[in-house]
């Protein structure tokens, strides 16, 4: 187990490292003057001369890459161009922001597919399965910014209910993480209700009812283990997809996140905040990978103390 | 074109009814108190010298005042300034400052504070630096009178000193937490304090009590919030989450104007879109061709199609809209715009200057094609759609146009070169004159001095006679005469046709009904600070915050 999470951890490295020379590399191939987009289109010469060397963009792009590989194992990503503030700095309050969004997300859809996976499979070509298989395939096929937006209107601006932006209440966290969470749960439901019928299709089942245990036990207690190891990888890459879709949910209801700081960086073209946001949204998938592995191997007994 | 005339009428009523709504109640008596609750645009520094956006003015401009100000009808108008006078040979403007003014850190402002900020832009170059050109220093005569030092006479310096940008930080606090502290936390002499700031999030600013305008401001604070997308910026206003927002998307427009709780305010920008023509490159050097390209685009069915009929207005004057000192209606009686769109007009000129179009496209005498390189990008509001429809209207004259999207830094690159190596021969853009004063159209971007890569001159345009115009208006004091200066440069321009005129775009901004006082400037620029908010009428309205 310890040799595994210490491989995990070599790899994490090997990944970052990885990561940030594509990411030097992506920006440089780039065209179009850095320095001149700072200033703006119509700015003196001079001035973007000034740029250009305040920020080393004049130096050979070997040179540069050194001096970034440098900085950046130290934990300096630079200062972002616009906000003239220490990049993590920036990035660390946000990634809080994100996480707690994507977290009550995550939340609401694994309950939410559980609950209903559950139901659906149970009562498995009911009218009440179609029911549930309509809208979760609703919810699979209609974009976060549709749901979101139609939730801000109904919500927000018809009925008054719900404020729209910012993230000051507990009732600011309704609608953003609903609306993420809503579209995973559709696809989690889906996944929970394929795994589960063809687990109560198994010969233990038939054994328990043989038995005599109640129906709600066997749902519980012996169907669903069984059907979660292909659930757990599915929930591990929707929270991947979660932090991805975060981007657009922020930029929605105003949540001062990750996403849209990176969004906000790349349409600012600040290339050291834009570099440090991708860089921690690709830690955070290496980070859940790791999560997803050590939770297979908690829900498998079989794979504990198999090499990785 | 009948239809696009009829449909832009229908449109201007809509938004002229809303305009009386909040007029009327203009008259009333200001109420104290209450949070005015604005959107806004901050995705750098709140630093004044470093941010000349319209979204961080709007920010700043509650805690930090100018000199002088811009009335939103063109007039100077002194803040923390007196009076000035301009010595004989026009190179020392003296100003009298306001007595007994504190920055908000308690320091007090005086001329040192006034030289201090002014030799420090120049030293540091804060952004506005090219404005002040000329500037040599600034000197603190006494407690409270400060000179201006000009190496040469400049008429915009006092118009310029009214840019937002050019307000008078505390340089206590600049001396202590340098650009980057006051880019978070402003410290002037405004009527607002700004007490806290997350990026990206809100900023919010307090009530200073001890302003110097006495019995102001009416707010006990006013709120910034960033909302980047516009459609929740737009659900947020019609929910009452916050008070104003600009930038309506012109499809929502017709929609938002039925809500009787919501004021809707169009009015021209001080942004006018335009086609660059490289006057370098044959025949386009010859003003006939260009005034021929000219009557060849149908602004009008820009407007209709690109702005959907309300997001932008037809040009009324070359390069300067309403709003800019000097500005001057230029359109020949009866006419919607300059350049009216009238193809057979275009064709004569181009016959004049040796083109013709035998239904094989339009050649010279030689029987060579006129073909043209068309530089467009993906960018801003309707810049591309813009570039189809300026290909399609010059093909309809048998012009071949060859469009190259560029992405924004390489176009921006491409459009940065001197005239050796600009290799666009007409490229779309848009030119601001965010100072309302036409010395940077005049000087910057049309002076032979200020081809590119030195200005903003992308034509490569270069005439006597509107160089001596420019000239003679940027020394020229007195207004009444300066201003006649400008209409003969507007006159000339339009004989000379740098550039392909198109529309100028609008401004929209919408706020709920309860908001009195606010000032929006063609620049984009809100300023809410003597706003006051009609408490009754916000509460029928259902909103309480």
């Amino acid at each position: 187990m310890l040799k595994m999470i210490f491989s995990r951890l070599v790899f994490m490295v090997a990944a970052g490292l990885l990561l940030l020379t594509f990411l030097f590399a992506l920006f440089h191939l780039i065209p179009g003057d850095t320095a001149r987009l700072i200033a703006g289109d119509s700015a003196p010469e001079e001035l973007v001369a000034s740029i250009r060397s305040a920020y080393g963009l004049d130096q050979p792009v070997g040179a540069q890459y050194v001096a970034y590989m440098q900085k950046v194992l130290i934990g300096d990503f630079g200062m972002s161009n616009f906000s003239r503030q220490p990049v993590l700095s920036v990035v660390g309050p946000r990634l809080l922001n994100t996480i707690a969004l994507a977290g009550w997300a995550m939340l609401f859809a694994v309950m939410m597919s559980l609950i209903f996976g559950c139901i659906s499979a149970v009562r498995w070509n009911s009218p009440l399965d179609k029911s549930i298989s309509i809208v979760s395939l609703l919810g699979i096929c209609t974009p976060i910014f549709v749901t979101g937006v139609v939730a801000i209107y109904l919500f927000g601006v018809y009925l008054r209910w719900l404020p729209i932006g910012g993230m000051t209440t507990w009732r600011h966290y309704l609608m953003p993480a609903l609306t993420l969470g809503f579209a995973q749960a559709a696809g989690f439901t889906r996944m929970v209700r394929t795994c589960m019928i063809e687990s109560l299709g198994r010969e233990f089942i038939v054994t328990a009812r043989a038995k005599g245990v109640p129906e709600f036990l066997i749902v519980i207690r012996h169907a669903l283990p069984n059907a979660l190891l292909p659930i757990i990888t599915f929930f591990g890459l929707g929270l991947g997809g979660m932090l991805g879709g975060a981007a657009v949910t922020e930029s929605i209801f105003n949540w001062p996140g990750l996403g849209r700081l990176m969004v906000d960086s790349i349409l600012t073209r600040d290339l050291p905040l834009t570099q440090g946001c991708i860089f921690v949204f690709a830690m955070m998938f290496v980070i859940i990978n790791l999560i997803v592995d050590l939770l297979y191997r908690w829900a498998d007994p079989r794979l504990a103390d198999a090499q990785p | 074109m009948t239809t696009h005339w009829t449909r832009l009428g229908a449109i201007t009523t809509i938004i002229g009814a809303a305009l009386i709504g909040p007029a009327f109640s203009q008259d009333a008596k200001p109420q104290y108190g209450g949070e005015l609750v604005l959107t806004g645009q901050l995705d750098k520094t709140m630093f004044p010298g470093r941010n000349t956006d319209a979204g961080g003015m709007d920010v700043y401009l509650n805690s930090c005042e100018t000199l002088v100000e811009l009335t939103p009808q063109s007039e100077i108008r002194p803040v923390l300034a007196e009076s000035w006078t301009t010595s004989e040979d026009k190179k020392t403007v003296t100003f009298k400052l306001r007595q007994g003014v504190t920055f908000h850190d308690g320091t007090p402002f005086n001329a040192e504070a006034v030289a201090f900020v002014f030799d420090e832009a120049i030293a540091k170059k804060f952004l506005y630096v090219s404005l002040l050109e000329g500037l040599q220093k600034v000197v603190a005569d006494s407690e409270y009178q400060a000179s201006f030092r000009l190496a040469a006479p400049s008429a915009a310096l006092i118009n310029n000193l009214a840019y937002r940008t050019m307000c008078i930080f505390s340089p206590a606090a600049y001396k202590a937490k340098g650009e980057e502290g006051l880019g978070s936390n402003i410290i002037g002499t405004g009527p607002f304090i700004q007490t806290e700031y997350a990026k990206g999030e809100y900023a919010l600013f307090k009530k200073n009590d001890k302003y110097w305008q006495k019995g102001k401001p009416y707010l006990d604070s006013i709120r910034i919030l960033f909302v980047p997308d516009i459609t929740t910026r737009l659900a947020m206003l019609e929910s009452g989450e916050v008070d104003r927002i600009a930038g309506v998307p012109n499809f929502d427009i017709p929609r938002v104007a039925k809500d009787k709780n919501i004021a809707l305010r169009t009015m021209p920008s001080l942004q006018q879109h335009y086609v660059v023509i490289n006057n370098t490159v044959k025949p386009l050097d010859d003003p006939k061709v260009r005034q021929a390209l000219n009557y060849a685009v149908d602004k009008a069915g820009i407007v209709q199609s690109v702005f959907a009929g309300i997001g932008a207005t037809l040009s009324q004057a070359p390069t300067l809209s309403p709003g800019v000192f000097g500005f001057a209606d230029m359109r020949e009686p009866g006419q919607a715009t300059i350049f009216p769109f009238d193809i057979a007009k275009a064709k004569a000129l181009l016959k004049e200057a040796g083109y013709e179009d035998k239904g094989d496209g339009l050649k010279d005498a030689q029987g060579k094609q006129l073909s043209l390189k068309l530089y467009g990008r993906k960018a801003g509001v309707g810049d591309y759609e813009i570039a189809q429809l300026v290909k399609t209207f010059l093909e309809k004259i048998g012009v071949k146009v060859e469009l190259t999207v560029l992405e924004s830094a390489t176009f921006s690159a491409a459009l940065s070169v001197g005239p050796k190596d600009a290799k666009y021969d007409l490229a779309i853009l848009s030119w601001t004159v965010p100072t309302a004063d036409p010395d940077e159209p005049m000087m910057y971007m049309t002076h032979t001095k200020a081809w590119k890569p030195a200005g903003a001159n992308r034509m490569f345009f270069s005439n006597p006679e509107t160089d001596r115009l420019a000239e003679e208006a940027h020394v020229e004091s007195d207004p009444v005469k300066r201003a006649a200066i400008v209409k003969q440069w507007m006159a000339a321009l339009l004989k000379l046709a740098p550039v392909i005129y198109l529309p100028t775009v609008n401004l929209t901004d919408a706020t709920r009904t309860y908001v009195h006082g606010g000032v929006y400037y063609p620049a984009n620029v809100y300023d809410g600070s003597f706003a006051w908010i009609d408490q009754a009428e916000r509460k029928k309205q259902g909103i309480s915050r």
